[in-house]
């Protein structure tokens, strides 16, 4: 696609290329906010199922989490542009790469309009169950597929 | 110690780590998983230590229940980890970021040492307050500090060694 090649013809693409550890140093970011926006969604979540913290308030452990969790998703998404653009078309076309983007965008999607509803109440609902679950699910699917996309790319 | 490193690597688990086809990733994907799961977990444990989550949960307390989490995630991240270590033992050894890896790893566990045999005594003066005593809160903080060493220097191993 045009706009894809476009981006990774520009300058930024090609300062980031010609850096001999821009993408290393962005690549250590961006799993130093993955592993804080992990930690928070499988705390979060764990919570929803009842497997931590599960004598205390769902929205006690739920809000916390999701607080640090868009710190996290800051530091990851702002890094994880950077490495996008000088390989803005071979990733954009790379299977792995789309389902990876698909996942982040159903968790989020979850974690932003699901979880806050079925965190207010104090007992523990079925929809928390099956909310933590879906997440549980969706986030480490993520994590897997950033590992397969630093791997085959 | 090279000399033990370039024997280690051409043990017959040093030889299929290295050149088994599928061997290498899937040893680095557990690898983070387990990244994740532990020092993920472990931070929301040093979140509660600097006052900043959880606030109304004794200290203990979620140590207690978040630990398990972490344990499995460390387990994980040691066992690949280590054979990792065994098929790629002497440029390891050599590497700068590996060395720094290793050395914030110490620093992590008597970090964890010395919360446990020194500031812990104290404990039931402080455990459900919200905010905790300066050497719990310290505790937190290098926690903090050095695990982000440990991951960036993990990272910039995977652009420097191979």
């Amino acid at each position: 696609m045009l706009w894809l090649d476009t981006m990774q013809a520009s300058a930024l693409a090609q300062a980031i290329t010609g850096s001999r550890w821009a993408t290393a140093v962005l690549s250590s970011l961006h799993l130093v906010g993955f592993t804080l926006l992990m930690g928070s969604m499988l705390v979060s979540n764990l919570r929803l199922v009842g497997l931590a913290l599960a004598d205390r308030p769902l929205e006690e452990v739920t809000r916390p989490a999701s607080r640090a969790a868009w710190i996290a998703l800051t530091i990851s998404v702002a890094t994880g542009v950077l490495l996008f653009v000088p390989r803005a078309s071979g990733a954009a076309a790379n299977p792995t790469f789309q389902l990876k983007m698909l996942l982040l965008f159903t968790a989020v999607g979850v974690q932003a309009l699901a979880v806050p509803r079925v965190a207010q109440a104090w007992r523990q609902p079925a929809s928390a169950y099956a909310t933590g679950a879906a997440g549980l699910a969706l986030w480490l699917g993520l994590a897997l597929a950033g590992c397969a996309f630093i791997l085959f790319e | 110690m090279l000399d033990l490193c370039h024997w280690l690597e051409t043990t017959s688990v040093g030889t299929v780590v290295r050149e088994s086809l599928y061997g290498f990733p899937i040893l680095v994907g557990l690898h983070i998983l387990g990244l994740i799961a532990s020092v993920g977990v472990v931070l929301w444990f040093d979140l509660r230590l600097l006052g900043l989550a959880l606030p109304a949960v004794p200290a203990s307390h979620v140590y207690r229940r978040l630990m398990p989490w972490a344990a499995g995630g460390f387990a994980l991240m040691a066992v690949t980890g280590g054979l990792l270590f065994v098929g790629y033992a002497s440029t390891a050894y050599v590497n700068v970021f590996f060395r720094i890896k290793f050395g914030a790893m110490l620093l992590a566990g008597v970090n964890a040492l010395v919360y446990h045999r020194v500031t812990e005594r104290t404990r039931d003066r402080w455990d459900a307050a919200p905010q905790l005593p300066a050497g719990a809160r310290a505790a937190g903080l290098v926690s903090l500090l050095v695990w982000t060493i440990v991951i960036v220097s993990g990272r910039m191993m995977a652009y420097t060694m191979y």
